[in-house]
C-alpha cells in the first residue's frame, strides 16, 4: 500500500506551481521516496537561486520539514543521489552537507546532472519512514 | 527470514535488448524496473523519436510490464527521468502526465549524457 | 506498516574499500535497513593499495563490480540478490566494454539497471551504486 506524503508547507507543492507531475514524497514498505528536492521557498514556491551552498541548505531545510511531517527525520535518510551541476563544486556540497547528516549519515552517490532551471544542486532521497 | 528476489521475464522475448539487465526485479515488497528506452515490445526494435514520442512508448511499454508483473501505473512509487536536455522537460511532463493517475509517484529528473542517441529513460520502483 | 525500521551502516572488511572512511567524507559505504541494503556508489579503488586505479575502462568495472562483491559479502548479502544497478560512465561510448565486463558479474537473472554518462570526479572511468536484498 502506497500513501501519499503532502506538502507540509504550500511552497513545496511543485505540482500547483510548476506543473511538475509527482507528488512530493509517497510512504511505501516502510521507507519514504521523496521527489529530487529544490531550491525553492517551501511558503511562496519561489525559486532560490544562489550559490551551492546557499541552494544545499534550502533543500535541506525542505527535507527536513517535509520528512518530519510524515514522521522520519534526516536522520533517518538511507539514500541519497547529491545531483550537483559541475562536479568542481564536490567539496562545496560536502562542506554544508556534513553538517545536516551529522547523526550518522546515509548512504549517498554524486551524480554531476544538468539540473532544471539552472539550479547548482538537487538531492534525491530515500528515508526510512 | 531473508526477502525472496525473483526476476520478471519480460512477456516477449524479443522484448530482451540483449543488455545484461533484466527489464524488472521484485525484491522485498518492491519491483526495481530497469531505464527504459522507447522501444518495441514485440520485435525489442529501438524506436527512436521526439522526446514527447519516445516518453510515450517509454510509457505504454512499462504499462504493460507492471501488469504483467502483477502490478500497475498507480503502484508506482518512485520515478526517474534521465533526459538528453532539460529543455525536453515540459515535453517529457505532457506526456507523463497522462499515463500516471492521481495521485503521481515521487519523481525526479535531470540532464545526463544518454546513450545511442536515446532522448529519455524512465526507470522506476513500483510497489510489486 | 507500523513498525519504523531501523537503519544500520555497513563496512566493508577491507578498511582500503571504506571511502567514507578514508576519505573522511559525510556518507556511508552501505545502509541497510529493512530488507533493503543501498550501496554509496563505488568507483575503481585498488583493493590492494587504496589508490584509484587509471587503467582501461574493462578493468576498471572489474574492479569497481569486485569491490561491489566485497561490499556486499561484508554486509552478508551478495551480488546475487542485487535487484537494481546504476552504471554511470564518464564517458557513453564505453558502455558495450563495461556490459562485457559487467555480465561475468550477473551471468544469471541479472538485476535491473540504468546505465548512462556523466562527469566524473577523479577521472574515474566508471561509478557504480546498487540496492541489494539483506542477506
Amino acid at each position: 500500500m502506497r500513501e501519499v506524503i503532502a506538502a507540509p508547507h504550500p511552497g513545496l507543492d511543485l505540482r500547483q506551481h510548476y506543473g511538475h507531475h509527482q507528488s512530493p514524497a509517497i510512504r511505501a514498505g516502510g521507507l519514504i521516496f521523496c521527489s529530487g528536492m529544490l531550491p525553492v521557498d517551501p511558503e511562496t514556491g519561489e525559486r532560490r537561486h544562489g550559490t551551492l551552498t546557499s541552494e544545499a541548505h534550502v533543500i535541506l531545510g525542505n527535507l527536513k520539514l517535509l520528512l518530519e511531517s510524515a514522521g522520519s527525520s534526516l536522520d533517518r535518510l538511507v539514500q541519497v543521489h547529491a545531483l550537483i551541476y559541475d562536479s568542481i563544486e564536490y567539496d562545496v556540497l560536502n562542506r554544508v552537507y556534513r553538517q545536516y547528516v551529522a547523526n550518522g549519515p546515509p548512504a549517498r552517490t554524486v551524480w554531476t546532472a544538468q539540473i532544471e532551471a539552472g539550479f547548482k544542486i538537487q538531492l534525491d532521497v530515500v528515508a526510512a519512514a | 527470514m531473508s526477502a525472496r528476489r525473483e526476476v520478471i521475464p519480460p512477456s516477449d522475448a524479443a522484448s530482451r535488448s540483449g543488455q545484461p539487465a533484466s527489464m524488472a526485479v521484485r525484491g522485498g515488497d518492491f519491483l526495481f524496473v530497469s531505464g527504459l528506452t522507447a522501444i518495441d515490445l514485440q520485435s525489442g526494435q529501438r524506436m527512436p523519436g521526439t522526446t514527447a514520442s519516445e516518453t510515450r512508448q517509454i510509457l505504454t511499454n512499462l504499462r504493460q510490464l507492471l501488469e504483467a508483473a502483477g502490478s500497475s501505473l498507480d503502484k508506482v512509487v518512485k520515478v526517474n527521468v534521465l533526459l538528453h536536455s532539460m529543455l525536453e522537460a515540459p515535453n517529457m511532463n505532457d506526456v507523463y502526465v497522462r499515463f500516471f493517475p492521481d495521485p503521481p509517484p515521487a519523481r525526479t529528473v535531470c540532464g545526463a549524457r544518454l546513450p545511442d542517441g536515446v532522448k529519455v529513460i524512465i526507470e522506476c520502483t513500483a510497489l510489486a | 506498516m507500523n513498525e519504523k525500521l531501523s537503519r544500520s551502516a555497513i563496512q566493508p572488511k577491507n578498511p582500503l574499500l571504506n571511502a567514507s572512511r578514508v576519505g573522511n567524507l559525510p556518507h556511508v559505504p552501505g545502509i541497510r535497513v529493512g530488507d533493503y541494503i543501498f550501496l554509496s556508489g563505488m568507483v575503481p579503488v585498488d583493493p590492494q593499495t587504496g589508490e584509484r586505479s587509471h587503467v582501461p575502462i574493462a578493468e576498471q568495472v572489474r574492479i569497481t563490480l569486485s569491490n561491489m562483491r566485497h561490499m556486499l559479502e561484508s554486509a552478508g548479502s551478495s551480488l546475487e540478490r542485487v535487484v537494481r544497478v546504476h552504471v554511470v560512465l564518464a564517458d557513453i561510448s564505453h558502455m558495450a566494454e563495461m556490459d562485457r565486463v559487467y555480465r561475468e558479474f550477473f551471468p544469471i537473472d541479472p538485476p535491473a539497471r540504468t546505465a548512462w554518462s556523466m562527469q566524473l570526479r577523479f577521472g574515474n572511468g566508471c561509478e557504480i551504486e546498487c540496492v541489494a536484498l539483506a542477506g
